[in-house]
């Protein structure tokens, strides 16, 4: 079955066509990873799946509904979840508030204005559950601007996970500054998830791309040049010229 | 037995009494002094309660969930103004008709110039609200309506002068002191509301958008509506202090729409604390004390000791005044409460 | 016919002075990131030194122009340096800075001078008026239009005909970059803010011959200037030539067929470009 469908897309911006007219699906429970040098346009196209760009062309369809028009907040509802390049949590908050706003956010006590926002029994425990899992439960009274920028990373990804219909996990550069210990978690973390959830990854570190992905799709100036398995990718060798030099220096520097 | 006794009242010092004793003893204080104090410094502290309220609703939307409103005035003076052409216009001197009129206005009025002034950010957000103050001001400033008008349908009078307290209990009339009393007890229901507001998961989530709005969004918070709804609540509040403020002051006139009026929260918040929920009300009793302080002594230069408050507090009190006070308060209770046995 | 060139005329007036306070601020917004408040209070400032120069030791008028515009640019210079370099980006911050120097600065002009205020005063040798066509129309008031639009033209010059205009151009686009290629972008602020801060003070000068000085002059300017930039635009000269002229015949008309109305043609037309196109008529998207 199909979860994202998406069709002609193509995003512009000024004479730049950061995404040039790509159409792909993905089917419900695919670990899909998104690759490319740099600028190839996958931040931009998963700011278009998750509704922070507007596309200038096309369509995305999202477990058949067309949300080509729908608003961010309103795709989280329908069951994406995200996370970030550069760390996005609310720095000024302890870990366990970004904990609790995270699980909030689907929910219609979003809205409450009286009841403290610690009266909510069970999202206080599913926020326990969740920071004991990501073992960052010591540092709950902490600000988040204080934890280590490792622990920030498992933080982010593992509120990606609290949502209570995800369908679809969009992980950009997940582990972008991890060390190899910390992004091992990470591969650890996705294999844990269900079938019934699709991840879609946006990563340079082939270690997390190999380790997780059993489809690879390789961006080059918003255009898909390849899309297949792991292996097909890695001997494909128009893939290997345009991101040879990239891949070696990354392995390279993965395996510190 | 001796000891079970010093134990549980260490337990209930370092836990909910030890974090409320500063609110108690600052709650005493201001309830005890009017009794010994002279009638200018009763003016001076209602003065400064009807501020406090105005700017902790403002913080709501400045401190809270970051924006930058330079438009709150219009709130203020809808508030006062409420209050003060009812008197005026229809006679009418209820506290129990004004004060729900004052809270509807004001909060009608964020309602209407809400997706207006929302469509914008940062910036614009600022330069339009300044620019709706100013709207407001320039039309209270000209409407024979909102003015004491000459004998010959001229405009005598800019605003409203003559303000009475207002009929809170049928036959007895407020004194000065009872006066003071009264907003007191209005400044702490506004300060709990506020303090449920501000716990809640609403509170949380203008947090949250302060400090990252694409990613409350990709959480599934419609942020526009958060930032609206935030701008009418602390446009009630507003609108409360207004109404206080009218009370206190006697008079109403058009500047309290404008930008001098509109400035006050803001900078009430930044000296107090705009993290804090109480921060603004430290700001605002500071700044109405030095206000009267610069009265009874210079006062064809306070605007200038208030710009020099304005670039002091910027370029050395940044966190706020009120942090300071509430991080030596949890040092003095963490270590009076570790005695070692 | 007379009516409406009288007023077209007074509208052009009132249209390059607003264009020319508004100009430096929308620049140093535009590039510097910069909110200055107290860019009023600099007109304000420039117009009372004017004043006190042509008027108090009834010295040349040009000259006062000249002085009014150098001290408004110093004062200018200094807020920069002392206070606002060190805010950047924080604008909270810079808001309630500069909104304390034109308290500041108010009170030192009443205190100086006094609150009552200066009647409008020119150049001698441009008393009476000139004759267009049959129309009598006052010498001030052309020259006014003269100098704005020399200005407009040079500034414009400025823009997208020179280096310096190059890197501005690229500072609002980009201002980590350009530091990067090695250009002194801090000693070009430090250039622009004066330019912009003299300009606003020769400005309130000039102003003076149509208006006076008096003291809200300081808060009445800034939010002149306020309006046109959200009507014509932030970051660019045109935008804030298109956003001045705008506001000053629209005004200039309101005025004259609804003397009562005064300043609410400028908010409506305000208003209804924020409905229609809430970045301005040329602005770019901040």
């Amino acid at each position: 079955m199909e979860i994202l469908r998406v069709e002609n897309l193509s995003k512009s911006f000024g004479g730049v066509h950061a995404v040039n007219n790509i159409s792909f699906s993905v089917e419900v429970g695919e670990r899909l990873a998104v690759i490319g040098p740099n600028g190839a346009g996958k931040t931009t196209l998963f700011n278009l799946i998750n509704g922070q760009l507007r596309p200038t062309a096309g369509r995305i369809y999202f477990c058949g509904q067309d949300i080509t028009k729908m608003l961010t907040h309103q795709r989280a509802h329908a069951g994406q979840g995200r996370s970030f390049q550069l760390t996005s949590l609310f720095l000024n908050l302890t870990v366990f508030e970004n904990a609790l706003l995270a699980l909030h956010g689907t929910k219609p006590s979003r809205y409450q204005m009286l009841r403290p926002i610690t009266g909510y029994e069970d999202l206080m425990a599913k926020a326990e559950e969740t920071l004991k899992t990501a073992a960052l439960w010591e540092q709950k009274d902490e600000l988040v601007k204080n934890i280590s920028y490792g622990e920030q990373r498992r933080l982010e990804i593992a509120l990606t996970t609290v949502l209570s219909d995800l369908r679809l996990l969009l992980l950009d550069e997940p582990s972008c500054g991890l060390t190899g210990a910390e992004s091992a978690d990470i591969i650890k973390m996705i294999h844990k998830l269900g079938r019934d959830i699709t991840v879609l990854l946006v990563a340079h570190d082939m270690d997390l791309v190999f380790g997780v992905a059993e489809r690879i799709m390789v961006l080059h100036y918003g255009e898909i040049i390849a899309d297949g398995e792991p292996k097909e990718i890695q001997a494909n060798p128009i893939v290997k010229e345009i991101y040879m030099g990239t891949m070696e220096g990354e392995r390279n520097a993965g395996a510190s | 037995m001796e000891k079970d006794k010093w134990e549980g009242i260490r337990r209930l010092w370092q836990g909910r009494l030890g974090q409320f004793a500063p609110f108690i003893i600052v709650g005493l204080i201001l309830l005890t002094i009017p009794h010994f104090a002279h009638a200018d410094i009763q003016l001076m502290m209602a003065k400064s309660l009807a501020f406090a309220t105005f700017a902790m609703g403002y913080n709501l939307v400045f401190g809270y969930t970051g924006l930058l409103s330079l438009g709150h005035g219009v709130y203020f003076g809808a508030g006062g103004y409420a209050v003060a052409l009812l008197q005026y216009h229809l006679h009418i001197y209820s506290f129990w008709m004004a004060m729900p009129l004052a809270v509807a206005v004001s909060m009608l009025l964020a309602a209407i110039l809400g997706p207006i002034v929302l469509r914008s950010t940062g910036m614009y957000f600022l330069l339009l609200t300044f620019a709706f103050g100013e709207l407001f001001y320039s039309i209270a400033w000209q409407t024979k309506f909102m003015g004491v008008l000459s004998v010959a349908g001229q405009i005598a009078v800019r605003g409203i002068p003559g303000i009475v307290y207002p009929d809170v209990i049928p036959g007895i009339e407020l004194t000065s002191t009872t006066f003071y009393y009264f907003i007191f007890t209005g400044f702490v229901i506004c300060y709990i509301l506020l303090y449920r507001i501000t716990n809640s998961p609403f509170g949380h989530a203008l947090v949250g958008i302060r400090e990252s709005e694409p990613r409350m969004q990709a959480l599934g918070y419609h942020t526009w509506r958060y930032k609206y709804i935030a701008l009418i609540v602390s446009a009630g509040f507003s609108g409360v202090g207004g109404a206080m403020f009218a009370w206190n002051n006697a008079m109403i006139d058009p500047s309290h729409f404008a930008v001098g009026t509109s400035f006050l929260p803001m900078v009430m918040s930044i000296i107090g604390g705009s993290t804090t929920l109480f921060g603004p009300a430290i700001g605002a009793v500071i700044v109405t004390f030095v206000e009267y302080l610069a009265s009874i002594t210079i006062r064809a230069r306070w605007p200038l000791i208030l710009g020099g408050i304005f670039v002091v507090s910027v370029m050395f009190a940044r966190a706020g005044i009120g942090v300071y006070l509430a991080r030596l308060w949890e040092k003095v209770r963490v270590r009076y409460g570790n005695t070692k046995s | 016919m007379e009516f409406f060139a009288t007023s077209l005329l007074n509208g052009l007036s009132f249209g390059m002075i607003l264009f020319l306070i508004a100009a430096g601020l929308s620049i140093i917004v535009g590039v510097m990131g910069i909110i200055n408040l107290s860019h009023g209070a600099l007109y304000m400032l420039g117009g009372y030194f004017g004043w006190m120069i042509a008027q108090r030791l009834g010295l040349n008028f040009w000259l006062a122009v000249f002085i009014g515009g150098l001290v408004a640019g110093l004062v200018g210079l200094f807020i920069e340096r002392a206070f606002l370099r060190r805010l950047y980006k924080q604008m909270n911050e810079q808001v309630l800075l500069t909104f304390g120097f034109v308290y500041i600065i108010t009170n030192i002009c009443l205190w100086v001078w006094g609150g009552d205020a200066k009647v409008p005063f020119w150049d001698p040798a441009l008393s009476g008026s000139f004759n267009l066509a049959g129309l009598l129309y006052p010498k001030t008031r052309i020259i006014v239009i003269a100098i704005g639009t020399v200005l407009a033209v040079f500034l414009w010059w400025l823009q997208n005909k020179t280096r310096v205009g190059a890197i501005i151009r690229a500072g609002m686009d980009d201002r980590e970059m350009v530091t990067g290629l090695g250009i002194n972008l801090a000693r070009v602020s430090m250039l622009i803010f004066f330019l912009a801060a003299f300009i606003a003070g020769f400005a309130g000068v000039i102003g003076a011959q149509l208006w006076g000085v008096y003291s809200y002059q300081g808060l009445q300017t800034l939010l002149f200037a306020l309006i046109i930039i959200i009507v014509g635009g932030i970051g660019s000269i045109q935008g804030a030539l298109a956003g001045a002229l705008i506001i000053g015949i629209v005004d200039a008309f309101g005025r004259a067929l609804f003397p009562q109305l005064s300043m609410f043609f400028m908010f409506l037309v305000m208003i209804i470009i924020l409905i229609a196109k809430p970045s301005g008529l040329l602005g770019r998207k901040i």
